[in-house]
């Protein structure tokens, strides 16, 4: 059975690559552009682990995490936080929020990533 | 006359105010657009790893050839992007630093990791000179401390001369450390050597011979050793090469 990855992001130039290099990983790879379409796919059943962009439109990834977090059903699910903010604070809020792992998109390459997520998976 | 100075110092307080505010967007403003470039940055960087990887299909020889050189570019200008965030914000007090104890010479090691690659496609051989003993804890914000060796150990490379050297060491000082980072290439021009840790200074030959570049990297990195109260000097000789030492005390406190 492959692992469920659940990558919320809304450029869809990183979904293409992310989803691409994801899947050849082994990875079975849902992606959701926004926070409906997230809680959309989580409503149907919990990935194995969950790629979470910050700036999103309309409801950020700080305010998904919260609400995942937040839930019994889903507040297991480790969610790895993707994003281009690299300040401390935005680390520090996402870390207090539950995010396991925060990841600066732009200091790592899609192997590492995918090295990073069967590490935690394993 | 009182009521005048008053009137002076309330005109002042409110300049300043719109200068802060002023300031403040200009600072917001560039935290957006980094934001934004770094996103088309790291696309690239994954999608040319991607092909550097053969995941999008065999290369020839000479596609990797370039395709390794626009990844190695994007990471220089993932590395200036960074530096410009650093810089704008450096000058905030309410940054916060976390010092926590820390074995620098496994933070060299690891950071070192990152570098060996680029290194040696360029032929450059890095040396790290392991203190036989072992060294005491420091304590340090590692990720601030990471930028400086980071942006030290760039330079060192970028500055080489071709087949060049670069030598690391790390041994125990008066209630310290000091970590050194020597290289044999373009050294630093006598004139230029009071203006080294300035602001977006760049030396002459360093323009010359990178034209890519921000002036911030030993800014940023002065700023960082400071707030550690440590201290950064270096001593160097034009065409020779320089080298950049860093010393800091086993506690901040």
């Amino acid at each position: 059975m492959s692992k469920k990855i659940l990558i919320v992001e809304d450029d869809s130039f990183l979904q293409g690559l992310a989803s691409r290099k994801l899947t050849k990983e082994g990875f079975e790879v849902v992606i959701a552009s926004d926070s409906v379409k997230a809680f959309e796919v989580l409503e149907k059943g919990n990935p194995d682990i969950i790629l979470l962009d910050l700036l999103l439109p309309k409801i950020d990834g700080f305010e998904i995490l919260e609400k995942i977090k937040a839930v019994d059903k889903t507040k297991n699910i480790p969610v790895v936080v993707f994003s281009n903010l690299s300040e401390d604070k935005d680390i520090k809020r996402a870390k207090d929020l539950g995010a396991l792992e925060f990841m600066i998109k732009s200091n790592f390459t899609l192997d590492e990533l995918a090295d990073k997520i069967k590490f935690i998976l394993k | 006359m009182v009521e005048d100075l008053n009137e002076k110092i309330k005109t002042l307080e409110e300049e300043n105010e719109k200068l802060k505010r002023l300031n403040d967007a200009k600072s917001e403003m560039i935290s957006m657009s980094a934001h934004q470039v770094r996103t088309s940055l790291s696309a690239f960087k994954w999608m040319l790893k991607m092909f550097l990887d053969g995941d999008l299909g065999e290369l020839s020889h000479e596609q990797q050839g370039f395709i390794q050189k626009s990844f190695d570019s994007n990471e220089r200008m993932i590395g200036l992007v960074s530096d410009m965030l650093y810089a704008n914000k450096d000058e905030d007090a309410s940054i916060p630093y976390h010092f926590e104890n820390t074995q620098i010479e496994d933070l060299i090691d690891n950071i070192l990791f990152e570098f060996i690659g680029e290194a040696t496609r360029k032929g450059i051989e890095v040396i790290f000179l392991k203190s036989g003993s072992k060294l005491p804890t420091i304590s340090t914000d590692q990720i601030k401390i990471r930028i400086v060796i980071q942006n030290l150990l760039e330079n060192a490379i970028k500055y080489s001369n071709n087949h060049g050297k670069i030598f690391i060491s790390a041994h125990e000082e008066d209630n310290g450390v000091e970590i050194s980072i020597k290289n044999t290439g373009i050294g630093i021009p006598e004139k230029e050597k009071g203006l080294i840790f300035t602001k977006f200074f760049r030396a002459g030959n360093a323009r010359q011979k990178e034209t890519f570049g921000s002036g911030l990297g030993l800014y940023t990195a002065k700023n960082i050793v400071e707030k550690h109260k440590g201290k950064i000097w270096f001593e160097s000789e034009e065409n020779e090469g320089a080298t950049f030492h860093i010393f800091l005390p086993l506690s901040t406190d």
